[in-house]
């Protein structure tokens, strides 16, 4: 596999297992380090038959994945000198506990890179390690609230929305696994390692769409449209109401999208549901008319009537189906179940199965989040238990059994 | 932050100095990889056509509300430190640039439909018979194979078709999905790491590789928990607004001004009990309607009735400040005006102003990651079309005045 040369220690919780499991997806060995209770992350719903337990969280099983897992407590002499003599033979360190805490326990960057100065550092923090917010509280909600993305998603004077299924903590994950591969390949340029400060704050942000820059660059805040988006003057409509449930249509002209809202009305006019002019007006062109002034605003409000009252007669499945045959921008709004049974998917051998400790049967995971021609991601082991690995992990250290009893004994692991 | 150098030119320094890139990709999902790579140091050519204007030219916000293709603040964010080229791949001479960029690059990466490298016979298959150490990333939004792969479509579809409009929007409502192109701001953190991690690879192993990723497929391990909910307890999420299984209250509320408001999650009893002194109601505490969880929830109307009056009286960025000093999670919802005066944002270092030939300055945002040794560095602005033509033609490839000339009379380079 592609980073099979590497060791990961993991140190993160639910704020960033994410970025550990793209490095260990790749192949990286990541051992994963759990408190000796467990990590909160195991303690985060939903639970598997809705009954909590450490290892019946969906969540660890879902981000804990091809990595190893021992306990080791962070908050005892004895731990903090065994991470310190796990991270000399580790390439990476990633962690995600409040901005200080590390440094607290003698687990810093400068101290396990003193001498060590290969070691890639990197830091998942809600608003970075640094700063007059650095100390604040914060959740999913607040996070998306602080970055940008919240502000556009809901009606316009309606209260914001989130998606449900928590994202600010995965966008940071996300950045931290980038920035830490841009470290590696530095490794190689400059010969040491570094430090990286990932704030969640700043890595939502992306979930704007610049839409964040506006008032930087002397534009209009971006309206907030239930199902759209504004465009300049133009309000877009993404999610339509059809015969029975919701599709996502991208309506609107230009070069990019003028062409398949040329052949969206090429298809209405042929099933008599527009008139001759709307069908032959200049969809790549047509912004430029509204903008001059040449066409009136409330043309594109007609327009989208004249869309909207078409697509409402028809169901999800024949205007996907139309959609594909007439290379339109329409695709079905999904539920979570659909997605979980789609063709699609199914048809690129898409899901992943483990058996899981404690459940019947085996359990369907979302598969390799990029299809590689060689060195393939392979899904090759399930999320750990507790402590599954210690006596693997520790006996590299030189640790045998009795140290172990002893260790455990003494609540150090 | 102010960054000065506004000169495009091939870089030299940097944690992925020396790395080039051949960026065939547009609009938001593809050019946010490629960006960070130029930011850290990587060359990486864009290659345009003005025969077919890239989408994201056209998408706000707009520099000062204006018009053309190079005033989207969106195109300019995903663009700033890349070489543009023009390039009409209509036409063979076109072609064969692209053919001789491809042998001069590491990695190169493309969002066409499926079938479109294919035509030109520059798919991997072909590709790695004439370089073996290519790295190649093909991103689209049902991957190469499959029977939508011929699916034409942008993130906005993706977040459709990959479930996560239906995790946004109000109980009874219609779904509200995240804003605009979501799977566009996932994919990246996937492909980036795995191209990365490829280039290493190959350093090691002299392998190049082919990276197939299906946006709406990577996109799902956002939301990996809901997936196996549902395939291990039977469970399809239902819309909620902003109620959170483990908090309450938990919520936007309207505070005073025109659209403005505040998050507010209450974690535990501590945060209400917290929550009820910074609201001067210390009583509603111990009051039994809210005493713990299930009551907070059972009476969850009433308790956003009470925090929603409460509110109402106060500045948003108010309410943060005294929430936070309570130690209660709370946060101003900011839009870009917000974030723009964000004393973190600004401690960060997050929006970045550089001077722009069109509109006197222009902003964008930092990289994301903040590292010691090797930072991120801000060379040039976003290429107007074909501004680069002959830093990459004549610097990067070494033609002459003669091809380049006979280029243009092929109308290559448009």
């Amino acid at each position: 596999m592609l980073l099979t040369p590497y060791r990961v220690l993991d140190l993160t919780d639910q704020r960033g297992m994410l970025a550990g499991q793209i490095l260990s997806d790749l192949g990286a060995d990541v051992i994963a380090i759990e408190p000796p209770e467990g990590s909160p992350a195991r303690a985060v719903g939903p639970f598997a038959g809705d009954d909590p337990g450490p290892d019946r969280s969906l969540f660890w099983w879902a981000y804990a994945r091809n990595k190893r897992g021992i306990t080791c407590n962070l908050d005892h002499p004895d731990g903090q000198a065994l991470v310190r003599q796990l991270a000399a033979d580790a390439d990476f360190v990633l962690e995600s506990s409040d901005p200080g805490a590390m440094t607290a326990r003698g687990l810093g960057y400068r101290d396990l890179s003193a001498e060590h100065d290969a070691l890639i550092y990197t830091s998942i923090s809600a608003f970075g390690q640094n700063g007059p917010k650095a100390g604040y509280q914060a959740t999913d909600l607040i996070l998306m609230a602080a970055g940008g993305p919240l502000i556009l998603s809901g009606g316009a004077g309606e209260a914001p929305v989130r998606v449900s299924v928590p994202q600010a903590w995965s966008h940071a994950s996300g950045e931290a696994a980038i920035a830490t591969m841009v470290a590696l390949r530095a490794r190689s340029n400059i010969g040491r390692g570094q430090y990286i400060d990932i704030s969640a704050q700043q890595s939502v942000a992306a979930a704007t769409m610049s839409a964040n820059l506006a008032a930087s660059i002397g534009a209009a805040e971006t309206a907030r449209v239930a199902g759209g988006m504004a465009v300049g003057p133009f309000t877009g409509k993404l999610i339509w109401e059809v015969a029975d449930g919701y599709i996502s249509l991208t309506f609107l002209f230009g070069s990019g999208i003028g062409p398949f809202s040329q052949r969206l009305f090429n298809w209405m006019y042929d099933e008599g549901e527009c008139s001759l002019e709307d069908r032959d007006l200049d969809w790549i062109g047509l912004g430029a008319e509204f903008i001059s002034g040449a066409r009136p605003l409330s043309d594109w409000a007609r327009l989208m009537e004249v869309v909207g009252e078409f697509l409402k007669q028809r169901s999800r499945d024949e205007l996907f189906a139309e959609a594909q045959s007439r290379s339109l921008l329409i695709v079905p709004a999904t539920t979570v179940d659909e997605v979980a049974n789609s063709e699609q998917f199914e048809a690129r051998e898409f899901w992943r199965e483990h058996e899981m400790p404690g459940w019947p049967g085996p359990v369907r995971f979302p598969g390799p989040f990029v299809k590689l021609s060689d060195n393939e991601i392979e899904y090759r082991r399930r999320a750990p238990t507790l402590g599954e690995h210690n006596a693997e992990v520790y006996a590299e250290l030189g640790l045998d059994q009795d140290a172990l009893s002893d260790l455990r004994e003494r609540g150090v692991i | 932050m102010t960054a000065l150098d506004n000169t495009p030119a091939i870089p030299t320094e940097g944690a992925l100095a020396g790395l080039k890139v051949l960026d065939l990709m547009w609009v938001v999902a593809g050019p946010t990889a490629t960006r960070a790579m130029a930011d850290f140091g990587a060359t990486v050519v864009r290659v345009e056509s003005a025969n077919r204007i890239e989408t994201a030219r056209g998408i706000g916000p707009y520099h000062n509300n204006g018009q053309g293709p190079d005033h989207s603040g969106l195109f300019g964010n995903m663009n700033i430190n890349k070489l543009g080229l023009s390039l009409n791949l209509g036409t063979e001479e076109g072609r064969a640039v692209l053919l001789d960029l491809i042998k001069w690059c590491d990695v190169l990466t493309e969002s066409f439909s499926p079938r479109a490298m294919r035509a030109w016979g520059m798919d991997y298959d072909s590709l790695k018979e004439i370089k073996p150490e290519l790295i190649m990333l093909s991103t689209c939004l049902f991957g190469q194979e499959g029977p939508l792969s011929r699916v034409a479509g942008f993130g906005t579809m993706g977040a459709a078709i990959g479930g996560y409009i239906a995790l946004a929007g109000n109980p009874g409502g219609s779904p509200i999905g995240p804003y605009s192109a979501y799977t566009d701001y996932l994919s990246p953190r996937f492909a980036l790491p795995t191209i990365l991690a490829a280039l290493d690879h190959r350093d090691r192993t002299g392998e190049g590789i082919y990276i197939d990723q299906a946006q709406a497929e990577s996109s799902l391990h956002f939301m990996s928990t809901a997936l196996l909910d549902y395939h291990v307890n039977g469970r399809v999420p239902q819309l909620v607004g902003n109620a959170d299984p483990d908090m309450a209250p938990h919520g936007c509320y309207a505070a005073a001004g025109d659209d403005d408001w505040v998050a507010i999650a209450v974690r535990d009893d501590g945060d209400w009990a917290n929550l009820c002194s910074a609201m001067g109601t210390g009583e509603l505490t111990c009051d039994d309607r809210f005493s713990d969880l299930a009551s907070r929830q059972a009476n969850e109307d009433e308790l956003n009735g009470i925090v929603s009056s409460w509110a109402a009286q106060h500045g948003a960025v108010e309410i943060e400040y005294m929430l936070q000093a309570f130690g209660v999670p709370a946060h101003a919802v900011s839009n870009s005006s917000a974030a723009a005066q964000d004393p973190q944002m600004k401690h960060r270092g997050h929006f970045v102003a550089m001077e722009h030939p069109e509109h006197g300055t222009t902003t964008f945002e930092a990289a994301k990651g903040q590292m010691t040794e090797t930072p991120p560095s801000y060379r040039s602005v976003a290429p107007s079309i074909g501004r680069d033509n002959d830093l990459v033609l004549r610097d990067i490839l070494g033609y002459d005045d003669e091809q380049i000339a006979n280029l243009a009379i092929a109308d290559a380079l448009t």
